[in-house]
């Protein structure tokens, strides 16, 4: 299968960036878990014609060079799912956009590069309700780009709180989370 | 001097130990004053496994201590039957141990320590270990059945306090000791400070009893004694579920992180030692290495923890006391020193209770009594180890739960399993009353104002320590607005629940610092999320 446009995440980054691209006429597909799905816009977005595939996960991604070919999915088993490009919204922690072991810091779905500190005594301030370190970590981006190994890969866009410096547990972060993501919509328009 | 200032004994600190001794004083009789700088259990007495020994651990190495730990076992599970959990326990060898010299010759060696010390240990194949415990590691090639279970210290303290009130002792909680008076060579009284009001007092007793854990090594200096005490921090890891049902253990020598202990509703890994400055005693911290080292042994034990929540993290100081024969401090003592200041040192009308363990408090209480009442010519004997605590005193929950009309609801099961026979002070009256506040404990609001009138709670700690509130998978996240909200209101001061609730989420989150990734980060974020969207608990804006 070969869309356009395919965005991992239906929370509010995801849901943002798939209904403006789908409006604009590009064929997108949005791959949801179900808990984080945004109801409105996910009713605007299958209107619009955009394809759904809710309750589902992505698990791998094939590359290639500086691109992402494909990506697989839990329920899908073997099918490729292919597209031009790619967003990822797949958020912070509590979602699994990122996860920690005792070492390190990292992006779980495909290794990405992450910004964050590695001295874990900085990731959390003594007192709960001052600001957090470890809500301002998250994948590292080059021209709204992700990075793997370095290397930037030109078709995958992060949007939303995956990206460092946006946490809605800071705080009302709705507005940098919908800003990142029409901002991956609009390099995406672009090309 | 007021005469309402006058005491038989004081006793200086709210642990197991000086709860236990004040329990025991006042039973025999003596006019008793209880002083605690915090709240009860705060140190050691409430951060430990919560482990009711059966003594198989010391039987090869200390046949004593093993001895005493039986003996008080069998005690506590009469005495206190609504602190105790008969879990039983297993003592697994691993493959890895047979390598290192610890297989079956030491497993034999350990089963003919246990039936020397009085310690019910019998050998099972690893499948009847798999079978009882279905958590332990498969790899196991040898295990013993032994009569360990689980201990909720909060409980045991507070059950203790609530009797010494009831044999009509006096409790200053949140009550600092500040100094002794003394005239000439005999201390005849102390000076405190109430820390919630800033005013100090003075109370006399013709004995005063240190029982103060670790800062029991202060309290001696201050009235001119050296006791050579030694700070030993042991860290452990609460787990966000019971992921065992029986207490695991190694069968080896005695090491780090070998005891897994199922408690209410979590697990608990255990311990490590090191020595730690005395400054750090007020503050602790779990280091990094240390939750390495515990994930690592504990897996050993039970292979499922590797990928189970670890809710938090926190350290206890042991009291170790070094023999008075040795000047160098590296004999230690596990075993109870009761010290009489008088024969000792010269000073008269002071006892330190110190060393021993959570198992053996009562028998450390009875020692320090022995020696008041010896001191004070009182003869009356201990009665301790026959009387039940104030809620075991009709023995079983089940017969607990008959008090209620009808099915007992969560909430009344709960508490009836907390607060054992003293669930029918609680008043279910109202709806509201037999609402749950916390859900993951069955903590109701009517619980909650129990607490308050009968049990001295005055912030969310407090409340944990009686209710278990805010203690479950969920660490507060959930309810802790609710439960500060109706504290607050039983205390008759609104205004505070903004600020218990940020006290109580300091507190829970300095233990998940030392854990933050895995799901524990997940579960970080979530609080962060819950609590600041509208920073509604920042103390510029309270």
């Amino acid at each position: 299968m070969k869309f356009d446009v395919l965005i991992i995440g239906g929370g509010l980054a995801g849901m943002t960036a798939a209904t403006k691209l789908q409006s604009e006429g590009l064929r997108c597909a949005v791959v949801a878990e179900g808990l984080s799905l945004h109801n409105v816009s996910r009713r605007e977005f299958c209107a619009a014609g955009g394809t759904l595939l809710a309750g589902d996960k992505v698990v791998s991604g094939r590359f290639s060079g500086d691109r992402l070919i494909s990506v697989r999915t839990e329920k899908l088993g073997d099918v490729d799912l292919e597209a031009d490009n790619y967003i990822l919204a797949t958020g912070k922690y509590f979602s699994g956009g990122l996860a920690a072991d005792m070492d390190r810091l990292y992006e779980p779905l495909f290794g990405l590069d992450v910004e964050y500190d590695e001295d874990r005594s900085k990731w959390f301030d003594a007192s709960f309700s001052a600001p957090q370190k470890f809500l301002e970590f998250g994948v590292k981006v080059q021209d709204g780009r992700a990075l793997k190994d370095g290397v930037q890969i030109v078709n995958l866009y992060p949007a939303g709180e995956i990206l460092a410096g946006i946490s809605s547990a800071q705080g009302d972060a709705r507005e940098s989370v919908i800003n990142s993501a029409i901002e991956a919509a609009a390099a995406i328009g672009r090309k | 001097m007021p005469a309402n200032n006058e005491f038989d004994v004081i006793i200086i600190g709210g642990g197991i130990t000086g709860a236990g001794t004040a329990r025991d004083c006042a039973m025999r009789g003596l006019k008793v004053l209880l002083v605690e700088r915090r709240d009860i259990a705060t140190g050691a007495s409430g951060r430990n496994h919560g482990l009711l020994h059966s003594g198989a651990r010391y039987a090869v190495k200390d046949s004593e201590s093993a001895e005493e730990c039986i003996k008080e076992n069998k005690i506590l599970r009469r005495i206190a039957a609504h602190c105790v959990e008969d879990t039983g326990g297993l003592f697994i060898t691993l493959p890895e141990d047979a390598d290192s010299g610890y297989g079956f010759d030491y497993q034999a060696k350990f089963l003919e320590a246990c039936n020397n010390a009085g310690i019910e240990a019998r050998a099972i194949s690893p499948r009847e270990a798999i079978q009882m415990e279905p958590s332990v590691n498969p790899r196991l090639i040898g295990a013993v059945v032994v009569p360990d279970g689980s201990v909720d210290p909060f409980r045991l303290t507070c059950a203790n306090v609530t009797d010494a009130v009831l044999h009509g002792a006096k409790v200053l909680l949140y009550t600092e000791f500040v100094d002794f008076i003394k005239e000439a060579d005999t201390i005849v009284g102390v000076k405190l400070l109430d820390t919630r009001t800033g005013q100090t007092s003075e109370y006399r007793a013709p004995v005063t009893v240190n029982a103060a854990g670790i800062w029991g090594h202060g309290i001696a200096a201050k009235a001119g004694v050296q006791v050579g005490m030694y700070p030993a921090k042991g860290a452990l890891l609460v787990f966000g579920h019971r992921v065992n049902n029986v207490v695991i253990n190694r069968c080896r020598k005695s090491a780090d992180g070998d005891i897994l202990v199922p408690g209410d509703s979590v697990t608990i890994i255990g311990t490590t030692s090191t020595k730690v400055p005395f400054e750090e005693c007020d503050n602790m911290e779990v280091t990094p290495d240390e939750v390495r080292l515990l994930l690592r042994e504990g897996c050993a034990l039970c292979p499922a923890l590797a990928h189970t929540r670890i809710l938090r993290a926190y350290a206890g100081v042991r009291p170790l006391v070094a023999s008075d024969d040795d000047p160098t401090g590296r004999s230690i003592s596990r075993g109870i020193v009761c010290l009489d200041h008088e024969t000792r040192d010269g000073v008269k009308g002071f006892v330190t209770i110190t060393g021993g363990k959570l198992m053996t408090y009562r028998l450390m209480a009875e020692q320090a009594t022995d020696l008041v009442c010896r001191k004070l010519g009182v003869n009356k004997a201990c009665s301790t180890a026959q009387t039940p605590l104030p809620g075991s005193m009709d023995g079983r929950i089940e017969n607990v739960s008959k008090c209620f009309e009808g099915k007992p609801s969560a909430g009344q099961k709960g508490a009836a399993g907390r607060q054992g026979d003293l669930v029918t002070r609680i008043r279910f009256d109202s709806d509201a009353d037999r609402q749950l506040v916390c859900e993951c404990e069955n903590v109701t609001l009517a619980e909650i104002k129990y607490a308050v009138r009968e049990l001295g709670v005055s912030n969310l700690e407090d409340l944990r320590r009686r209710t278990r509130v805010g203690m479950g998978t969920c660490q507060g996240t959930l309810c802790i607005r609710k439960a500060a909200k109706a504290l607050a209101e039983a205390l008759g001061k609104p205004e505070l629940a903004e600020k218990l609730a940020a006290d109580y989420l300091n507190e829970r989150w300095k233990g998940m610092r030392a854990v933050g990734w895995g799901d524990t980060l997940r579960e970080m974020e979530f609080m962060q999320r819950v609590y600041k969207f509208e920073k509604p608990y920042s103390y510029d804006e309270v």
